[in-house]
C-alpha cells in the first residue's frame, strides 16, 4: 500500500534541525490559530488535526528519530511506502501500545501516521475492534446560517455539511452530506439545534451520536439582533423626525404603526414591547431612526435648502468651540 | 403563539450532563461555579441544564485539552469569543464591506 509522504516539519513551519522547544512553541502557536472552536474558517479543523499529528511525532524523540530515518529522500505529497515489516524492522523503535503524546486526538490521525506509529495500538485499544464494546457515537457540531425571518415563522431548510469520511483507499476525504432541518420558531443566534442520531456512528451496538447545529443569522441591511431583541434601522425624512407623525412599516413580526415623536433625533430609539424574537417572554423590537436627507439634485430642492439656510438660525457646531 | 415555538428545555440533570459529556461531577460543578452556564438553584441536585449549556461545556472542555487551559481560562476564552461574535455582528451591520 502506498500513501502520501507528509512533511511534518513543514506542517509546523520549523526547520529539520529545530529544537524541542522550537517545536513546542510552533505547535502551541498554530494550535491556538487553527483550533476549530476559535477559528470558524472551513479548513481550520483539518489543519488543526494535521498540526496535532505533526506535533505528536516531532515532540516525541523516538518517533521523531524514526520519522527522520524513514523520511530521507521523500518529498511532501510523494507516494510513500513504508519498509516491509515496519515497525518491527525499525531497530530500537517500538511503538506498539504506546499512547501518543496527546492521546486525545489519536483516532483522527492520517493513514500515514497510523501506518508508522499507531496501527498496532489502535487494534489493541480502539473500541471499534472489541466485539462486546458498545458505546454511543461522538456528537458532532456545525454552524448554520439562517434568515432572520426563519426564526419568526419557523422554517424547513436543506443544509449541506462537509463531513470527513474514510474513503475506500483509506484517505480522509470531505464528503457533502445533505440534511433536512426544521428551524424551530424563536431560535436565537448562538443557540444550538439538536438532531438526534445524526452525529458520528456508534461503536458496536451503540447508537449514533447527535448533531448540534449552532445558529447564526444572515446579515441583513436593516435588521440585526442582540439576544432576543430585534433592531430595525428605519430611514425617516428630516420632517418626519422634526414634526413627528405616524409611519407604517412592515417587520418580521408583522406590520406595525409607529408614532414618531416630534423633535426626534438621529439614532433615536422607539421600543415596541414583545415584537422581537418570539419566545415565552418575547424580545422587544427597537426601531432606530435613521434621518435621511433628500439630495439637493433639482432646482426646487436647492431652493428649499436655501430657504431653510436663510430662515433658520441653526448652527450644529455652535457648541464645538467651547469644548475644544 | 404557535405550539412549535422553541422552548429550550432545561431538562438535563447534572448526572445526564456528566454521562453525555463523559465528565465527572466535580468537573461540571467547576463550570457552573465559574459561571460558564447559568443553572438555577444553589443545590446541585436541582440544577437543570439545556442543550446549549451542554454544547458550551463540551467546547470549554475541548479548549482545555487542546490548548492546555484551566477551567477559568477556557470560560474566559468562551466569554471573549461571544463578545467578539457580538461585535463582529454589529460591525457587519454598520460596515457591510468588512
Amino acid at each position: 500500500m502506498t500513501m502520501e509522504y507528509k512533511d511534518y516539519y513543514a506542517v509546523l513551519g520549523v526547520e529539520k534541525s529545530a529544537t524541542e522547544e522550537e517545536i513546542k512553541l510552533a505547535f502551541r502557536k498554530l494550535a491556538r490559530k487553527y483550533h476549530p472552536d476559535l477559528n470558524k474558517d472551513e479548513g481550520a479543523e483539518a489543519k488543526f488535526k494535521e498540526i496535532g499529528e505533526a506535533n505528536d511525532v516531532l515532540s516525541d524523540p523516538e518517533k521523531r528519530a524514526a520519522y527522520d530515518q524513514l523520511g530521507q529522500g521523500y518529498q511532501p505529497g510523494q507516494d510513500f511506502r513504508p519498509p516491509p515489516d515496519w515497525p518491527n524492522r525499525a531497530e530500537g523503535f517500538d511503538f506498539t501500545g504506546r499512547p501518543g503524546a496527546d492521546g486525545a486526538q489519536q483516532q483522527d490521525f492520517s493513514e500515514f501516521f497510523e501506518d508508522l506509529f499507531g496501527r498496532a495500538q489502535r487494534q489493541q485499544q480502539g473500541p471499534r475492534q472489541q466485539p462486546n464494546f458498545n458505546a454511543k457515537g461522538q456528537d458532532s457540531h456545525a454552524r448554520i446560517v439562517i434568515d432572520l425571518n426563519d426564526t419568526f415563522n419557523g422554517a424547513k431548510r436543506t443544509i449541506t455539511l462537509k463531513v470527513p469520511e474514510l474513503s475506500a483507499d483509506g484517505h480522509m476525504v470531505l464528503k457533502n452530506r445533505t440534511l433536512d432541518v426544521t428551524i424551530p420558531k424563536g431560535v436565537r443566534e448562538g443557540q444550538s439545534i439538536r438532531l438526534k442520531k445524526q452525529g458520528g456512528p456508534g461503536y458496536g451496538k451503540g447508537e449514533a451520536g447527535d448533531l448540534y447545529l449552532e445558529i447564526s443569522f444572515k446579515p441583513h441591511k436593516y435588521y440585526h439582533t442582540e439576544g432576543n431583541d430585534l433592531y430595525l434601522d428605519l430611514p425617516v425624512t428630516p420632517w418626519e423626525a422634526a414634526l413627528g407623525g405616524k409611519i407604517e412599516t412592515s417587520t418580521p413580526a408583522g406590520p406595525v404603526s409607529l408614532n414618531i415623536p416630534a423633535n426626534s433625533k438621529q439614532g433615536g430609539k422607539l421600543r415596541l414591547k414583545g415584537r422581537g424574537i418570539p419566545a415565552k417572554t418575547p424580545g422587544d423590537l427597537y426601531v432606530v431612526l435613521q434621518i435621511t436627507l433628500p439630495p439637493a439634485d433639482s432646482p426646487k430642492a436647492k431652493e428649499l435648502y436655501q430657504t431653510i439656510a436663510k430662515e433658520l438660525d441653526f448652527n450644529p457646531r455652535a457648541q464645538m468651540a467651547a469644548q475644544l | 403563539m404557535s405550539k412549535d415555538l422553541l422552548q429550550e428545555q432545561s431538562d438535563l440533570t447534572l448526572d445526564d450532563i456528566c454521562e453525555r459529556c463523559g465528565l465527572s461531577i466535580d468537573t461540571v460543578t467547576t463550570y457552573v461555579h465559574e459561571g460558564l452556564v447559568d443553572v438555577s438553584g444553589s443545590e446541585a441536585t436541582g440544577w437543570k441544564f439545556t442543550q446549549t449549556h451542554m454544547v458550551h461545556i463540551q467546547k470549554a472542555r475541548r479548549l482545555e485539552q487542546d490548548l492546555r487551559l484551566n477551567p477559568a481560562g477556557s470560560v474566559l476564552v468562551l466569554e471573549l469569543l461571544a463578545q467578539i461574535d457580538t461585535l463582529k455582528a454589529r460591525l457587519k451591520h454598520f460596515d457591510p464591506q468588512s
